[in-house]
């Protein structure tokens, strides 16, 4: 019955032909682009190296980064509820299944592109302030810096990863985008808050809440993590949410009575 | 295979809680036809169209669409229907076209040519490239029926079509209703609480009220040739005279009213003559959908 890709492709239509994810992109773009000029100026004495400011940069734009990514995940499927398409969607020949595949592949892209854009500006804006070599406070010493910008990105992309499965996940529970995207931004502010509350040094089962793993790039600087646990027991916890979250989703989205 | 019906329903119940939307309804819909759904608001017409479409689940009893059940066999079964379910939602910031290229590609085998040639049936033109949110209720619900007849359908289904549309948009929506029926065979399944619209649009109606099916009826039995007794009224100028002659009927007006089969009505009108009442008219007094429908549902409050 016609073709998958196909449906992913009116997915991304359905994002990329909306103003509002132009105006996103624009916004990350132009903060990623300012921010390794804004260092350069208060860089006295050249201390900073190009990986430097880029993971400076990384760390205040990939909160941008994170919340747009939330707000087209908690739009996707709460906006087909709200606008009233989910019901010409949904008689299609496609199992509800697919479709939301389809809209959840869309949004994993779009997260890739803002992901993408973010480190391309961060390291071209960077480029032009700062040079490449020299010792780095951020950086373990051997390390190289590229290797060890990719690593600290890609703990970021997870973090956005997980926060991303959450507001799709409240999307299709809730067809409510406010809400989604309100509740997972509040997990991806609070879950610092959290993780001190209950740190799993002193609660033993805290070491299998989510907040407590959400954040990897611990083990970029050291083997252990909160409570004791390692890289691969994070993961593991991290895969272990992810599936419920995408359970969940599914189970509610195949499950429900598409009524007015 | 032609007299199959489209669309059977078999028992179909939905159970909302413990309120009961739609009960036992067992339904069949011939092909190549003009089906009309008559309820009052809330007596579970969209629920019914609701689970012919998969959006809601079926309680009891189950809904074959060209012999597929739409609970086992979903994406078949419904490869069959083009559907609008309530208002034509579409999507306010892409184009007319560029919705119509988004639901064509979930489809097979619809290209460039049949979108142009869905365009210019249901009238679009060049408004077709323009935003829908600047589209008006009528251009909607065009682009609306666009959208459900892109892959040719067997089955057409149609919730409340005329809503919100004028005068000459429901006649234009009933003239492509009719060529398609009669030109591409399609059957078309409509709703609708209007009665006097259905009686214009359909071939047969069923009729539903607190979710239960009450009546399946043709409409299109030409009335004349049934020998069942209708009333006919008789204009006169002596009305109190023609009772008497009559020797019964109800006056009003000028106006005599009797009940009579078709072969009795030049007998009462010779009589009349014979006994030199001036007779001005004859008329019969088909009951409309509206009296029927009323009399039927006569008094009963939305459950």
């Amino acid at each position: 019955m016609g073709n998958f890709l196909g449906l992913v492709r009116n997915e991304n239509m359905k994002i990329y032909r909306r103003v509002r994810t132009w105006v996103m992109l624009g916004i990350l773009a132009f903060c990623n682009a300012i921010l390794p000029v804004l260092f350069s100026m208060v860089d006295s004495g050249g201390q900073t190296t190009l990986w430097d400011s880029v993971m400076l940069t990384a760390s205040f734009t990939f909160y941008l980064c994170t919340i747009f990514s939330v707000i087209v995940a908690a739009d996707s499927v709460a906006g087909e509820f709200s606008w009233g398409t989910i019901k010409l969607l949904l008689i299609r020949p496609w199992s509800r299944s697919k479709i939301l595949l389809s809209k959840y592949i869309a949004v994993i892209l779009f997260s890739l592109l803002c992901t993408l854009l973010l480190a391309a500006v961060a390291m071209l804006a960077s480029s032009i302030f700062f040079a490449g070599g020299g010792e780095s406070s951020l950086i373990g010493p051997g390390e190289s810096g590229s290797a060890f910008t990719f690593r600290y990105l890609l703990c970021d992309y997870v973090n956005l990863f997980m926060t991303v499965a959450i507001a799709f996940m409240l999307s299709t529970v809730f067809r409510a985008g406010g809400l989604s995207i309100g509740l997972a931004l509040f997990i991806m502010f609070a879950k610092g808050i959290f993780a001190s509350l209950f740190n799993p040094d002193r609660y033993g089962w805290a070491k299998y809440l989510l907040f407590s793993h959400m954040d990897l790039s611990g083990y970029l600087k050291a083997d252990e993590g909160p409570g004791g646990a390692t890289l691969g027991f994070s993961l593991a916890v991290l895969a272990v949410y992810y599936i419920v979250f995408m359970a969940v989703s599914w189970y509610v989205f195949h499950k429900r009575d598409v009524a007015a | 295979m032609q007299h199959e019906p489209v669309v059977r329903l078999e028992g179909v119940t939905k159970k909302v809680g413990s309120r009961t939307l739609v009960e036992n309804v067992t339904l069949d819909i011939p092909p190549g036809q003009v089906f009309g759904f008559l309820g009052p608001n809330g007596a579970g017409k969209t629920t019914t169209i609701r689970m012919m479409v998969g959006l809601t689940s079926i309680s009891q009893g189950d809904i074959n669409i060209c012999g597929y059940s739409i609970k086992e066999h979903f994406e078949k079964a419904v490869a069959n229907v083009g559907a609008i379910v309530e208002n034509p939602e579409m999507y306010k910031f892409l184009t007319g076209y560029q919705n119509l290229r988004h639901f064509a590609r979930m489809m097979k085998g619809i290209d460039a040519k049949r979108i142009e040639e869905v365009v210019r049936l249901v009238g679009l033109g060049n408004r077709i490239h323009d935003k829908v949110r600047t589209y008006s209720l009528g251009m909607r619900q065009r682009l609306g029926v666009a959208q459900a007849i892109l892959h040719r359908p067997r089955l057409l289904i149609l919730d409340e079509p005329t809503n919100g549309l004028d005068p000459q948009g429901i006649r234009e929506l009933r003239d492509y209703l009719r060529h398609l029926c009669r030109d591409e065979g399609t059957t078309v399944f409509v709703s609708s609480h209007l009665l006097s619209e259905m009686e214009l649009m359909c071939d047969s109606v069923a009729i539903i009220q607190n979710g239960r099916l009450i009546d399946v009826r043709s409409l299109r039995n030409g009335n004349e040739s049934k020998a069942e007794a209708a009333e006919t009224g008789f204009t006169v100028d002596e009305p109190e005279r023609a009772l008497a002659v009559l020797e019964g009927g109800s006056r009003e007006g000028n106006v005599i009213t009797l009940k009579l089969a078709r072969d009795e009505i030049p007998e009462i009108n010779a009589r009349l003559v014979q006994a030199g009442i001036k007779v001005y008219g004859i008329q019969t007094v088909t009951r409309s959908l509206e009296d029927q429908f009323l009399e039927m549902t006569g008094g009963d409050p939305i459950g």
